[in-house]
Order: C-alpha cells, then sequence, then structure tokens
C-alpha cells in the first residue's frame, strides 16, 4: 500500500541551469518538479502514473523509494513514513527502471546474492527464492557467467531476478520498458502482472498511453508536476471525448 | 554493518577489473623494479663510455711547455691531434669533433721558472655528459702543478705548511643512513605517494561515477543500506586499493634496488639496514591517512560527476596537486617544521624523509599524524556530505 499525500518537490537551479531552461525561468530560482500530487496505490492493483518526459514522474517515484526527501507533503509505504522511516520503506520495495542497472563483472547468482545480502536475507531463506526465480526465469544456464558476456534478455532476467529476490510487498517500476525491444519489454509486463497477481502494491510509470491500457488497473495522469485525472482505467475510457488514448491525453494536458 | 556487505561486493568488483589490477598490483610490483633497473643500466653503462672514450685535444704554444705536453701524451684514451689551425678550434668543439684544446701561454716557462703563475687556457664543451673532458684535463693538469710546488718548496727550502696554515679535520656526525636518507629519502614518499593516489583513482572512478553510468546507483539507493553504509563501504575499498598500491610500489622500489648489480654491495647493505620492518611501518602509518584523504576526495568528486568520462576530467589535474607538494618535499633545505608538518602530502614526504634517515623529531611527528588525520576525517565528512546532498548524487 502506497499513500502519497499533497506531495512537493522543489529542485533550487543553479545559474547555468536557468540560462539552459529559458525565459520561463529567468527570474526564479526553484523548479517544482512535483506540485501538491495525492493518490493511493492498493495491493493487488497496479497503478499507473503517465506523462511525457520531464512531467515529474521520476521524480515522485524516486521519493516514493525515499531517493529523495520531499519538500513538504507525506509519503506512507505500507504503513511506514518515507522520511522518518526510509530504511523499514526501502526495505518493502523493489526499484527498477528500464535500464539493467547491474554489474558487469558480477554473475548473476553474486548480483541476487548482494541485493539479498543488503535486504538481510538468510541463507535458506535465499537459497529458496534464489532456487525458485532462476527457475522460473530459465537462469540456470547462466547462472554463474559474468553479467557483461550475457545477451539482452539474460540480463533483463537478472534484473528482474535481483529486483524481487527480497519478495517486495511493493513494486516501484520507473519506465521500465522504455528502449526495450518487444520480446524484453513482454517479459517485463508479464513480470509486472504476476506481481498483481501475488498480492503486491505496483506503481508503475511510463509516456506511453497502449501500455496503460495493456497493464493498469488505476491510473493518474501527471504533466507539469501535477495530476490531470486519478482514478481507474475503467473510469478514465468511460470518460475518454476522443478516440485513442493519445488524443485523450492531449485534450486533457490541454485543457488543464 | 551493510557496509561490509558492500564493501564485499566492492572488492570482487574491482579485483576482477584488469584496469585496476593493473594500476594498482602490476605497475607498482612490476613496473618499477624494472624501471629502476633500466635506468641505473642506461646511466651507468653510459658513464663507462664516456670514461671508456679517447679524448681528442690539441695544443697550442707545446714548444712553451715541452714537459706538460709530453704528460698529456702519455695519458691512456688521450689522442692529441696536431695541425688544427686556431681559427676552427672552436667549430670542432662545437660539433663534438674535438673534445678540448690546451692553449700555453708564450710566458710559461719563465712564469713557473720564477715562482709565477703561468697561464694555461682551456676550451671544451660544457654540455659534453658526465663532464669528461674538462675533469680529466683537470686531472693531469692538476697533478702536474702538484709536482711543480713540490720542486718549489723544496728549492726555497720551506715546508708544505708554509701555503697550508690550516689542518682542518672535518668530522661529520651524521651517520650514513642519514645522509643517504636526506639525499634520497625525499623521492621514495614522492614515488609511493604518486602510486597510492593513482591507486585509489580507478577504483574511485569506478565506485562513484561508474554507478551512475550503469544505472546501479538508484539499486544500491533503494535498497536497505544507509547512505553512510554506501559511502563507507565505498570508501574502505578505495582506501585498501591506495594503501596496497602504495606499500606494493615501495616493495617494488626495494625490490628493484636488489636486483641492481652496479649498486655497490656497503651502499646496498646500507639500504637494507635502512629499509626495517620498523621503519617500513612507520612510514605505512603515514600512508594509511594519506590514502584515506585521497579516498574520501576522489570519491566524493568522482560521485559528483555524471559520467566516468566527466569524473576522468575532474581527478586528471589532481595529479599535479599532488605531484606538487611531494617534489617540494624532495628539494633541498626543506625540512619539518612547525609550518611543513601541518601540510598535508608534503608532510608526508618530509616525515618521511626523516623516518628513512632515522632521525624523527616527536613533537613534528604528532603533529603530522594530528594533520593528516584531521584532513582525513575532514574529506571523509565531506564525501558523506556529497552523497547526502541529491544535487550531487542526481546531478544532471
Amino acid at each position: 500500500m502506497i499513500n502519497v499525500q499533497n506531495l512537493i518537490k522543489d529542485f533550487t537551479l543553479s545559474k547555468k541551469q536557468r540560462k539552459e531552461m529559458g525565459d520561463d525561468y529567468k527570474n526564479t530560482k526553484i523548479l517544482r518538479a512535483v506540485d501538491g500530487i495525492t493518490f493511493d496505490c492498493k495491493p493487488g492493483r497496479i497503478f499507473g502514473l503517465l506523462g511525457p518526459n520531464g512531467a515529474g514522474k521520476t521524480t515522485a517515484l524516486r521519493m516514493i523509494a525515499t531517493m529523495l526527501k520531499p519538500t513538504s507533503g507525506s509519503i506512507s509505504v505500507c504503513g511506514f513514513d518515507s522520511v522518518t522511516n526510509g530504511q523499514d520503506v526501502r526495505s518493502k520495495i523493489g526499484f527498477m527502471t528500464g535500464q539493467t542497472a547491474l554489474y558487469d563483472r558480477l554473475t548473476p547468482t553474486e548480483m541476487v546474492k548482494y541485493i539479498a545480502d543488503l535486504h538481510g536475507m538468510d541463507k535458506t531463506t535465499f537459497a529458496k527464492r534464489k532456487d525458485y526465480l532462476f527457475n522460473i526465469l530459465d537462469m540456470n544456464s547462466f547462472a554463474d557467467r559474468r553479467i557483461a558476456r550475457l545477451s539482452t534478455g539474460m540480463k533483463q532476467k537478472t534484473s528482474i531476478a535481483r529486483t524481487i529476490i527480497h519478495n517486495p510487498q511493493v513494486m516501484v517500476f520507473d519506465e521500465p520498458t522504455s528502449g526495450l525491444d518487444v520480446m524484453t519489454s513482454r517479459a517485463i509486463v508479464n513480470l509486472i502482472h504476476s506481481c498483481r497477481d501475488e498480492g503486491k502494491t505496483v506503481i508503475f510509470s511510463t509516456h506511453r498511453m497502449g501500455e496503460v491500457n495493456q497493464v493498469c488497473d488505476d491510473i493518474a495522469i501527471i504533466y507539469k508536476g501535477r495530476l490531470f485525472f486519478n482514478d481507474t482505467l475503467d473510469q478514465f475510457k468511460s470518460e475518454m471525448t476522443q478516440s485513442t488514448f493519445e488524443e485523450e491525453f492531449i485534450y486533457r494536458v490541454g485543457e488543464a | 554493518m551493510k557496509f561490509l556487505i558492500i564493501a564485499k561486493k566492492e572488492i570482487i568488483d574491482i579485483t576482477r577489473d584488469k584496469r585496476t589490477l593493473i594500476m594498482m598490483v602490476a605497475v607498482p610490483l612490476l613496473l618499477m623494479p624494472v624501471l629502476i633497473g633500466t635506468m641505473m643500466k642506461i646511466t651507468s653503462s653510459q658513464a663507462e663510455k664516456a670514461s671508456e672514450r679517447q679524448l681528442k685535444v690539441t695544443f697550442f704554444g707545446q714548444e712553451h711547455a715541452p714537459d706538460l705536453y709530453k704528460a698529456f701524451s702519455n695519458i691512456d684514451k688521450l689522442i692529441i691531434l696536431d695541425q688544427i689551425s686556431i681559427d676552427s678550434v672552436q667549430s670542432y668543439i662545437q660539433s663534438e669533433y674535438l673534445d678540448a684544446a690546451i692553449q700555453i701561454d708564450a710566458n710559461y716557462q719563465s712564469n713557473i721558472e720564477n715562482n709565477g703563475q703561468a697561464q694555461i687556457q682551456v676550451q671544451y664543451k660544457g654540455t659534453d655528459s658526465f663532464g669528461t673532458a674538462k675533469d680529466r684535463i683537470n686531472t693531469v693538469l692538476g697533478q702536474f702543478e702538484k709536482n711543480i710546488i713540490i720542486t718549489r718548496m723544496d728549492r726555497l727550502k720551506l715546508k708544505p705548511d708554509v701555503v697550508k696554515a690550516f689542518d682542518i679535520q672535518f668530522n661529520d656526525v651524521a651517520s650514513k643512513q642519514e645522509k643517504f636518507g636526506k639525499l634520497a629519502g625525499g623521492w621514495l614518499p614522492y614515488v609511493f605517494i604518486l602510486f597510492g593516489f593513482m591507486g585509489a583513482m580507478y577504483p574511485a572512478l569506478d565506485l562513484g561515477s561508474g554507478e551512475k553510468e550503469r544505472g546501479t546507483l538508484e539499486t544500491i539507493l533503494s535498497s536497505p543500506a544507509s547512505r553512510l553504509d554506501i559511502v563507507v563501504g565505498k570508501f574502505l575499498v578505495i582506501m585498501s586499493a591506495a594503501f596496497l598500491t602504495a606499500l606494493l610500489a615501495l616493495g617494488g622500489i626495494l625490490f628493484g634496488i636488489q636486483q641492481i648489480s652496479e649498486i655497490p654491495p656497503a651502499l646496498l647493505d646500507l639500504i637494507n639496514d635502512m629499509f626495517t620492518l620498523k621503519t617500513i611501518g612507520l612510514i605505512m602509518t603515514l600512508v594509511l591517512p594519506v590514502s584515506a584523504f585521497f579516498s574520501a576526495v576522489l570519491l566524493g568528486l568522482s560521485i559528483y560527476a555524471r559520467s566516468f568520462k566527466e569524473a576522468q576530467s575532474i581527478v586528471a589535474p589532481l595529479n599535479i596537486v599532488i605531484i606538487f607538494p611531494a617534489v617540494i618535499g624532495t628539494l633541498p633545505g626543506i625540512e619539518l617544521n612547525m609550518v611543513t608538518a601541518m601540510i598535508p602530502i608534503l608532510n608526508v614526504s618530509l616525515a618521511s624523509k626523516d623516518i628513512i634517515s632515522g632521525v624523527i623529531n616527536p613533537l613534528y611527528m604528532t603533529e603530522v599524524y594530528i594533520s593528516l588525520f584531521g584532513f582525513a576525517a575532514l574529506s571523509i565528512l565531506w564525501c558523506v556530505k556529497a552523497f547526502n546532498k541529491e544535487t550531487t548524487i542526481f546531478r544532471n
């Protein structure tokens, strides 16, 4: 369960950044990346955070994962506050991005063991969980090969295994399919579905409208740090006035 | 204790990196002895060549000093070239066809006989390697002059003491170890300070900006490990790499020295007596905090950089910053005092020189340790702060 309340995140801009960002930021030192957003992600459901690049999706997810501190507002993950109980929050989540985020000189077994050790898993639990994941992901044939020598698909499987080795209750996916081919994207989508089926809370960010229809149960549309829609996917569909998701998104953002 | 898990993983990771291993182990341990050996061999063979070389000399006015001319004719490996015109001498010496020209004054004989000074002019090329021509001519002339003076003294029935009022005996209280330490001791810390820095550089780049580049930074930041665990784990590994590289560099130098046959056995014995386990241990107590200082600074800068490449361009100029105080420490006259003992790197260089010489001032040494551990602590705090700063960690 994730509960986000009036979340705000401001970044202080340097002179150089202000110059690069153009006239809109000429007279302001603050960039508000997330502007008072509120939403809930429920267990057994997939919550899609939908928005274009620079909308504030990654900032919001990084705050949920305690990598960034909110300027104001609060985030609760499985009942733990993200600021005061950061370590407890982190022990409950699995975080995955579009990058495989692996160490080339380790083997998949070592990579997964490293994350398991950081999560304080004991040897027996780790061995069981590792065997289970390596079997269902068909990773045993390359389990002890250096990651640098693996194919993209093998790396993606390793990345999945390291994200869920500690069996997290909450899964945070930050544009996990961006830049991936169709086959690898499908593997990720399958993982997201299986996480939901296991009763995990899943939050998933994307800028691809089609993916939302394929994956999400609940959606929130974020643009320039603000939420423009926050309800079920079915509700979104029923309110649609345009013919496609893309057009509806552009229409709603334009209206705002 | 999560920092130990991070440190363990980082050790596995960097020991599988060829670049780091080459820089950390192969270069200091193998390259240093090879470099020292080659340098010594080239120097001694060049010196030998220079002393074996036939010296080509021409004389003008030899008819005024036939005895002197004869003395030169009897010298081994010296050829006297006649029939060279006085106008061509300078160009011949410049082009190294001729090594020297000796010109005897027309009044040579009368000046010598009247207990006066005879003028002799020697033209030579000062850039001649090892100064062979000047030294060899000077030796012959010196010996000849000595004989003339003895003859004069006899003739005047004077004792040599007449022209030598003092019988000075200089008694050097400095031990051979101290003298050698002051002379060569400065270069040794220069080498291991530099190697310590280089040994820390690659792991620091890899463990800092490398995490950003691979996208693995988010993986560890979203794990239950705290930022402090992450910094401490990484820092310990980088510091160990720096320390080990410096130790191997020192070992490489000592091993290299043992392999040089040109070193006189007495000097080799002296070196072996100087580098006892105690000396090496003491030097390493200086290397440890300076390694910590390097490691924390490098890790902080590396995590600030957006990419490995940017980190390299930030860190590379630091080589100069490191070399400068280390080189100053090798200069004669720069000693450990209340001021220099506070300047990091320079104080390591100077304190190491004192340790090698066997002359340790406890007050200054205490100051050196306070300075080094102080700077190390400050740099670690700065590094932790950099890791906790969102604008550094997610700088883009």
